[in-house]
């Protein structure tokens, strides 16, 4: 397609000339900065800076996994966010669909709060958000420590805990991801014929079997991207695991990254540069199968 | 009109399966929106006398920030991260890609994926990545780089800081501003650039009086969303400068987290907040207007 800008008969060859360097330039801009992460973790002896390794090496991926926690950031990783994707992708296949099929008063003001709720910056709510979670999170202590004694009841509270425990990052971490996610479901119910429900209905199938034999299958596409982008953006996320987190125990890869950062004077970048890249690669990969739904996605507010 | 039985237990089981999604939006965002402007008429803190014993202090919160240089910087800082990074630097690069990717050139994938992968890169890895493009004087990558073409190497994080986490934000956001753009462009009517090249206009003329009029509306919907996700970002700007030096990159949603967890005032940090969360919701009714949504 030659639409426009630098296409110029009699001069065909440079306006490709120009478009290629064009785009390498900032293709250029865009994948230098990812050489360090890739170069420095395979280097005995990494700098900050970015060197050719003289000394090509996987000690620095052993050392992430056998001198510090590595593994256990990444499971907490994989834990906290894999179950926040979950619940998102539960939460909003039925909320989409109720969204989509319902014609109540709440239809039309929920929707447009669910769009405004997706502006509101995170930072500007985490104090009030943490003041909350500690008031859930002492009733919530007191009720454990009424059936178990002191030790129990830790160990408890780390699984179920608002503060310092998983269960409270998942929740959070998953009501941030929802709105979008509920969106996405509910544009997507909107695209499916009735006629399967009401042949459903015909035959006497309850609401429950409706989700289960009809609607899961069917929706399965609108799911994964719901899940793929709510996975992404949790996986990246920095601000909840920091404010909500602080047991070493439950660190997550965010913050066992920014930590073995502040070490200033021990800086190993090597180690860095190997966590950095364990911490990359399940958010590339996440984003090469969300790819195909990226458009639709980020359009699809633009051409309503 | 008469509803049945079964349509009210229809909408009633529509409800239920919505309620969870619901409950977690109202405990955990609006509640939060609501008692943060609550706590900003209050001088709650993390520590000291204030912190046992919040007492309610009416307007003091938002009359100190008017007298507060710190917190007219952050807007400044802030306002001017959003127009460099955003509305201008987002926003070109991705309409340069838009445009040429849309041509049949050879490793056109390649580019796209490419452009794309700075958005996948998580904030903290983002932010480590560009230390060790800026930081290190001479050493440092970029420092190199205009080496090799004779000007002087600076420190760049210390020298130009501003700058340089707007670069870093640009370089984030491209993929962005490219898919929104290109899903512009793909709604003209490719008759309308064959009527033109007709009538014998240039490429130029094609672009300042067809392209960017039709694209119009798109641009705007790509200006108000992107303004609104640039005002929130925090874990990469964190990562790089802190705020720092100075205060140079002290954005606004660091202002609040510096105020609130390392001044531990969170009375005042909330009246920050509100601010914040005023002018977020400003941009999004403009955005929700201009959508236009058939919700």
């Amino acid at each position: 397609m030659t639409d426009f800008a630098l296409d110029k008969p009699g001069k065909s060859r440079r306006p490709d000339l120009m478009a290629y360097a064009t785009l390498s330039l900032i293709s250029a801009f865009c994948a230098v900065p990812f050489f360090w992460v890739l170069l420095a973790s395979l280097d005995g002896n990494a700098q900050l800076f970015l060197s050719w390794p003289r000394e090509w090496t996987l000690n620095n991926y052993v050392r992430v996994f056998a001198e510090e926690d590595g593994a256990r950031w990444v499971f907490n990783s994989l834990f906290v966010v894999g179950s926040a994707t979950l619940l998102v992708m539960v939460l909003a296949g039925l909320g989409g669909y109720a969204l989509s099929r319902t014609r109540a008063w709440w239809k039309q003001p929920f929707l447009y709060a669910i769009l405004l709720i997706r502006v509101l910056p995170p930072t500007a709510l985490v104090v009030p958000l943490y003041k909350i979670l500690l008031t859930l999170n002492n009733i919530e202590g007191n009720l454990v420590r009424i059936f178990v004694g002191g030790d129990t009841a830790r160990a408890i509270m780390r699984w179920i805990g608002f503060i310092d425990g998983y269960l409270g990052l998942i929740l959070v971490l998953a009501t941030m991801q929802l709105p979008l996610a509920l969106w996405i479901m509910k544009t997507f119910f909107d695209g499916l014929p009735r006629d399967y429900e009401e042949a459903a209905v015909m035959d006497g199938a309850t609401m429950l079997q409706r989700i289960r034999r009809v609607l899961i299958p069917l929706a399965l596409p609108g799911l994964a991207a719901a899940g793929l982008f709510a996975f992404i953006s949790a996986w990246g996320d920095f601000l909840l695991p920091l404010i909500l987190l602080s047991s070493p125990e439950l660190q997550t890869l965010p913050l066992g990254l920014f930590r073995a950062f502040l070490r200033v004077n021990t800086i190993d970048y090597g180690f860095l540069a190997a966590l950095a890249f364990i911490y990359l690669m399940p958010a590339v990969i996440a984003f090469g199968f969300a790819r195909r739904f990226l458009v639709q996605t980020f359009s699809g507010g633009v051409k309503g | 009109m008469v509803r049945s039985t079964y349509e009210k237990r229809v909408a009633r089981q529509l409800l239920l399966i919505l309620s969870p999604s619901l409950l977690l939006l109202i405990a955990f965002v609006i509640y939060p929106a609501v008692y943060s402007v609550y706590l900003s008429f209050t001088n709650e803190a993390l520590t000291g006398a204030a912190a046992l014993n919040p007492r309610f202090v009416g307007l003091r919160n938002y009359s100190r920030l008017l007298h507060d240089a710190k917190f007219w910087n952050s807007l400044l800082v802030t306002f001017l991260f959003v127009v460099g990074s955003a509305i201008i630097g987002q926003f070109v690069l991705g309409l340069i890609s838009a445009i040429l990717l849309r041509r049949n050139l050879a490793f056109k994938q390649l580019f796209s994926s490419i452009i794309l992968l700075p958005n996948a890169a998580p904030e903290v890895v983002a932010g480590f990545m560009w230390i060790s493009m800026l930081a290190g004087g001479e050493n440092a990558t970029l420092s190199r780089i205009v080496m090799f073409f004779g000007m002087t190497p600076t420190d760049w994080l210390q020298t130009f800081p501003l700058t340089m986490i707007i670069v870093v934000n640009t370089w984030r956001g491209i993929a962005t501003a490219m898919i929104l753009l290109t899903a512009g462009l793909s709604t003209i009517p490719k008759e309308v650039f064959e009527a033109a090249r007709m009538d014998g206009a240039n490429p130029s003329q094609i672009f300042r009086r067809i392209t960017l009029p039709l694209m119009m509306p798109t641009i705007l919907l790509y200006m108000l969303i992107s303004a609104v996700s640039t005002i929130a970002v925090f874990g990469l700007v964190y990562a790089l400068t802190r705020g720092g030096p100075g205060g140079a990159t002290e954005v606004i949603s660091i202002y609040i987290y510096n105020q609130s967890f390392t001044a531990f005032q969170l009375g005042y940090g909330a009246a920050v907040a509100v601010v914040a969360l005023v002018i977020s919701l400003v941009l999004g009714i403009a955005y929700v207007r201009a959508m236009k949504v058939q919700v």
